[in-house]
């Protein structure tokens, strides 16, 4: 706005100065230069004003900008027609005749030609420059730089037609006519918006016509003391102007017929995009189908169209139709399958090579259908077919347009289906997370004991869930059971049946049975209850703190280790057992056996399973029972709880820190006072 | 890695273990069994020489097979199990249910 003011105190000025010009003229005179100096102004503030005005208001409608240089150009016609009609009325006066009106009349024009030809060369930039190229840009600021040496051409030829004019003319005028050549907004136009700027374009070319015309009518008379408008610069912008109006009509009249096969690729392209954005994983492929099947009719123009899914994806079938109905699809249906073409191309073609294949059908309604067939995979999935009522209606470009909509819409349903399976997968890893959790509170929190022994417990397993099973009881103060299990196999199917090992032991335990009875009613049953080629091996303890003697049994499970403080040695308590599920007879019985000892003070017990025993290191070898018998006898002195650690320590230092022990394994340790 | 080869002698069918056994490979134990059940085999010999290791799911296939050996009068037979595959049917008590072998004629003289 400031600048605007400027702009106009800019040209009030250049007016002062011109009336008194006109006084100065018949007495001494300011120099005819002050005057260029002043235009030469006035066009740099106009030009710096709409020059700002348009970046800032610009929303790169080109309707708008278009409107905008239109309108100028109606005002500024308006203005010097109500002076001519201003002129009609008054000729008889002698007002018509007095010059310092005329003289304002003049510069008003002049000033409204101006802003008319400034603000209408700046829209053209914005249109010129709406695909900007390094050669386009060069090519402007060439243009713009030689219009302003053209303004201060009149320094050098003194306002006078000669062959300098001439040859700035024609060089500014090509210039002009060059940067016309840039019409890249026009095909953005929809078809509307092209009889619009066709108006718009028009008026613009008529004021301009119009200006022009009556500019050179200034020209002629003799009562204007300075020329204002014979300038290189503005009779140039004129060039430019009409010309870029012009051509820009011109291209717009013949880009008419064929702007609705621009706006159909523009739909298309739309289309597309919605194909490979429309599915989210809570939305279903049945709308992409939607969203192909009408997408594909616009495209091709059909009358008529269905799609149908195979059962493997969707066992009650799915199938969609539009603007036909299921008797006319069935009678389409059956002419397709007995056509000759589409029988050659079923059996020539692989399903993943299939390309949509158009038949040409003797059907009363729909002579030509397209046949899509629809593929995830190289499976195919389904098929698509579009009905036209016309013969051969489908070209080589729609089948293209096709096939691209249909691979989009192929790979956006298998997207969804991987989607789906993978937020399945993390269900499942949640599942096995809360299988974990529930696992862990099978094994006992705390252990039963009295001060006559220490206890300790660990156990971790290789997969989320393992098989691996202790636990304690206590009969009364001063008898207390300990069991450990290993259900065979691992993962979930293993401790699926380890939690029915803690539900035999809890309930069978109250019963207050001898060890190796405890087996037999366990095994009894678990024959129930255990797949086929599952079992379970298991030790038992029967400590009695009172008498001081541990009885036990052994189920299949590999031996307990025991470290005698007398002795001073450790040793594994070899007694026959057999697992638990393998024979799931009466004849179980005659093979577990039952051990009673008598224990003392510094003597400890080690139950663990196999996964410790069975441990692999890099070259293959197993920790096995000897090293684990040698770290009892070293580490005997030591808590159980140390103990516990310096055999889990030791155990993971044989396999190597790095390595995972690809076993459940779990440790008990008993100390005596 | 298990490879399991299938051969016959004097009237009984060897199947000779050679690699690993684990939950993954049991299966196919499981399977060469079968079909010699289902083939109506009476003498099926399992020649553990060249067997590695043994996992509890691999004694679970042959402990399947039990009862079905003592319905059908299969005569059962295993022989040339190292010391460490040995010890783990010792553990588990499959000894006292199975015809556990050190040698190959052991096997056969019984």
């Amino acid at each position: 706005m400031l600048l605007a003011i400027l702009v106009w105190l800019a040209l009030l000025f250049v007016d002062l100065v011109r009336l008194f010009g006109i006084l100065n003229e018949m007495e001494s005179g300011i120099a005819i230069e002050f005057t260029w100096i002043l235009e030469i102004l006035f066009f740099l503030m106009v030009y710096l004003f709409y020059s700002y005005s348009i970046s800032k208001n610009a929303k790169n409608e080109f309707i708008n900008l278009i409107w905008r240089a239109a309108s100028t150009g109606i005002f500024a016609v308006g203005v010097s027609a109500l002076i001519f009609l201003f002129y009609g009325f008054i000729s008889e006066s002698r007002l018509s005749q007095e010059p310092f009106l005329r003289n304002l009349f003049y510069h008003i024009n002049f000033a409204l030609t101006t802003v008319f030809l400034i603000s209408s060369a700046l829209l053209w930039k914005h249109l010129i420059l709406y695909q900007r190229s390094k050669r386009v840009v060069k090519q402007w600021q060439a243009y713009e730089f030689a219009m302003l040496v053209a303004m201060f051409f009149i320094f050098f030829n003194q306002n006078t037609l000669d062959y300098s004019f001439l040859f700035g003319l024609v060089l500014l005028i090509g210039l002009g006519i060059v940067l016309s050549g840039n019409l890249k907004w026009i095909p953005y136009l929809t078809f509307k918006e092209k009889w619009k700027s066709l108006l718009f374009l028009s008026i613009i070319l008529l004021s301009c016509t119009f200006l022009f015309v009556q500019m050179q009518g200034y020209t002629d008379q003799v009562i204007y003391p300075v020329n204002l408008t014979d300038n290189l610069f503005l009779i140039s912008l004129f060039g430019f102007i009409f010309s870029y109006a012009l051509f820009s009509f011109l291209v717009t009249l013949f880009n008419l017929p064929t702007s609705s096969v621009f706006e159909q690729k523009l739909t298309e392209a739309i289309s597309f995009q919605r194909l490979s954005q429309s599915i989210k994983p809570e939305e279903n492929e049945e709308q992409v189908l939607d969203i192909l099947m009408d997408s594909c009719m616009s495209a091709t123009y059909s009358d008529g169209a269905w799609i149908e899914m195979g059962r493997n994806d969707y066992p009650d079938g799915f199938l969609k139709e539009q603007f036909l109905d299921a008797e006319t699809r069935t009678e389409l249906s059956e002419l397709m399958e007995g056509s000759k073409v589409a029988k050659e191309w079923i059996s020539e073609n692989r399903p993943e090579n299939l390309s949509p294949l158009a038949i040409r059908l003797d059907h009363p309604k729909f002579e030509s259908v397209l046949l899509v067939p629809l593929i995830i995979n190289k499976v195919p999935i389904g098929r698509m077919v579009l009905c036209k009522e016309v013969k051969d209606g489908f070209n080589k470009e729609m089948m293209n347009i096709v096939s691209t909509f249909v691979s989009q819409a192929c790979i956006s349903v298998e997207n969804h289906r991987l989607l789906n399976q993978a937020i399945l997968n993390e269900r499942y890893q949640e599942e096995l997370k809360i299988a974990q959790r529930v696992q862990k509170a099978l094994l006992p929190a705390t252990l039963d004991h009295n001060s006559d022994f220490d206890l300790c417990a660990y156990s971790n397993a290789a997969d989320e869930v393992g098989g691996d099973y202790y636990d304690t009881y206590k009969l009364s103060e001063d008898r207390f059971v300990l069991i450990i299990g290993d259900v065979s196999g691992k993962g979930t199917s293993a401790a699926f049946h380890m939690s029915q090992m803690k539900g035999i032991f809890q309930s069978l335990i109250q019963l207050n049975l001898s060890p190796a009875d405890f087996f037999i009613k366990a095994n009894a049953a678990l024959g129930k209850c255990l797949e086929r080629n599952h079992f379970i091996t298991s030790s038992i303890f029967l400590i009695d703190t009172s008498n001081k003697t541990i009885s036990h049994a052994r189920a299949g499970h590999v031996p307990s280790l025991y470290y005698q403080s007398q002795s001073n040695k450790s040793d594994y308590l070899g007694i026959d057992g057999l697992g638990l599920g393998i024979l799931r007879n009466i004849q179980y019985e005659k093979h577990v056996e039952q051990k009673t000892f008598t224990y003392h003070s510094g003597d400890v017990l080690v139950l663990f399973t196999d996964g410790i025993v069975e441990a692999k290191n890099q070259k293959s070898q197993q920790f096995g029972f000897e090293r684990l018998r040698t770290l009892l006898e070293v580490y005997h002195e030591l808590s159980p709880i140390e103990i516990q650690s310096k055999i889990i320590d030791s155990l993971h230092s044989f396999v190597g820190g790095d390595i995972k022990i690809d076993d459940d394994y779990s440790l008990v340790v008993a100390k005596f006072n | 890695m298990l490879t399991i080869i299938n051969t016959r002698e004097n009237g009984c069918h060897i199947l000779a273990l050679e690699g690993e056994v684990d939950a993954s490979n049991s299966v196919m134990i499981d399977e060469a069994i079968q079909k010699l059940i289902g083939d109506g085999s009476k003498s099926i010999v399992v020649d553990g020489q060249k067997l590695e290791y043994i996992s509890s799911a691999g004694l679970g296939v042959f402990m399947s097979y039990l009862e079905d050996f003592e319905e059908k009068n299969v005569d059962f037979k295993i022989f040339g199990l190292s010391e460490g595959v040995l010890e783990v049917f010792k553990i588990l008590g499959l000894h006292q249910l199975m015809n556990i072998y050190p040698t190959k004629e052991a096997a056969f003289n019984s």
